[in-house]
């Protein structure tokens, strides 16, 4: 088959299993993505799972990490992913194949994941096995930052790629980022990517976002950004707060 | 960014808030935007007339933008600042500082309605 000669994988327009269709969700109030936001996080909160909204531009990585993030913690983590884009399940599919529980939101047109989105999408799946999950959201600097998905952090990758002067330009995504990954570092000796210039940009915006290198391609810091989930899980365990028990025995 | 968006939801709370007479004396809508909000006053003032014109809703109202810049307040020295070029730092003792007071609005804060 020619596709298969060109080396090239058939691009998967099926519909696979996992797929959450969600309704109409624009606002009827302008303030309405923050109370269902906070929704989202009271209940977090109360299960004791670390919730990660991840962003970046289209094309910067996200999936790719995911997989080997996967990968690496299949035995320590038990993560579960929710990806959003316009169409197509390929970055759901691509995580199962990756053995991650993932699932995908079309989201038709919408150009960014809202609270509503994900609220619909938690009735679908179950968080009872469930550290860690990770929101992919739609690959966009620009309109995700404006919608809070009752995330305890938000992850944003900067591809060496993209140029080093970006967080600057997209400055309420990377003041909302508790962490910039710039990605690809593999192909930082063929750019004139500065990692400092870049980390300067986005500390003048955000003084204390951290900041770390990954190539998920080579590997290089992905043991690192395994171990600040791990971190991060286990801050979150400790600071979960104990049920309240209405039931009178 | 989403301009139509918000005016359709401008509608949509006003229709909530207000009976059917009530929304056709509407004169003026004032709204507060932060600079901080994604949110573009001249978009804001097309998506408004373009809504109006298809909807034919609140067709004597216009819309007045209050654009309210960003704001931060140092709790070391007390000192509030006015931010312009994004960068985070208190303009009296030059700490880092990201409690942003201001800037990130997105209200409806008053509504005139004709006699």
């Amino acid at each position: 088959m020619q596709n298969a000669e060109m080396g090239m994988t058939e691009k998967s327009t099926r519909a696979a299993r996992g797929t959450i269709i969600c309704d109409n969700t624009t606002m009827a109030l302008l303030k309405a993505n923050d109370y269902v936001a906070e929704a989202i996080r009271r209940e977090m909160d109360r299960r004791g799972v670390l919730l990660i909204n991840l962003t970046s531009s289209p094309g910067s990585g996200k999936t790719t990490l995911l997989q080997e993030t996967g990968k690496r913690l299949k035995d320590v983590l038990r993560i579960k992913v929710l990806v959003g884009d316009l169409e197509t399940e390929r970055d759901a599919e691509r995580l199962r194949e990756a053995g991650i529980q993932a699932w995908q939101i079309v989201t038709g047109g919408i150009c960014h994941l809202e609270g509503q989105m994900i609220m619909q999408a938690l009735e679908n799946i179950s968080l009872d096995d469930t550290d860690v999950l990770i929101i992919e959201n739609v690959g966009n600097l620009v309109c995700p930052a404006s919608f809070d998905l009752g995330e305890d952090y938000r992850v944003t990758l900067l591809a060496s790629t993209e140029g080093d002067d970006k967080p600057k330009k997209y400055p309420r995504m990377f003041f909302t980022s508790d962490l910039m990954l710039i990605s690809k570092s593999d192909l930082l000796p063929h750019l004139p990517f500065s990692v400092d210039r870049a980390i300067q940009d986005a500390r003048d915006i955000n003084p204390e976002i951290e900041c770390m290198t990954v190539s998920a391609l080579t590997g290089e810091g992905v043991d690192a950004w395994c171990q600040w989930l791990i971190d991060r899980f286990a801050q979150k365990r400790r600071s979960k707060k104990p049920e309240k028990s209405y039931d009178v025995e | 960014m989403h301009e139509v968006s918000i005016i359709q939801s401008i509608l949509r709370t006003l229709e909530k808030e207000f009976q059917p007479e009530q929304i056709r004396r509407i004169v003026q809508i004032d709204l507060e935007v932060g600079v901080f909000s994604n949110v573009e006053p001249v978009l804001l003032e097309n998506a408004f007339e373009a809504v109006k014109s298809v909807t034919g809703k609140m067709t004597d109202a216009r819309l007045h933008i209050d654009v309210k810049p960003i704001k931060i307040y140092c709790d070391a020295c007390r000192e509030t600042s006015l931010i312009d070029n994004y960068t985070f730092v208190c303009h009296a003792c030059r700490k880092p500082c990201t409690n942003v007071i201001q800037g990130t609005e997105l209200l409806i804060k008053r509504v005139h309605f004709s006699e």
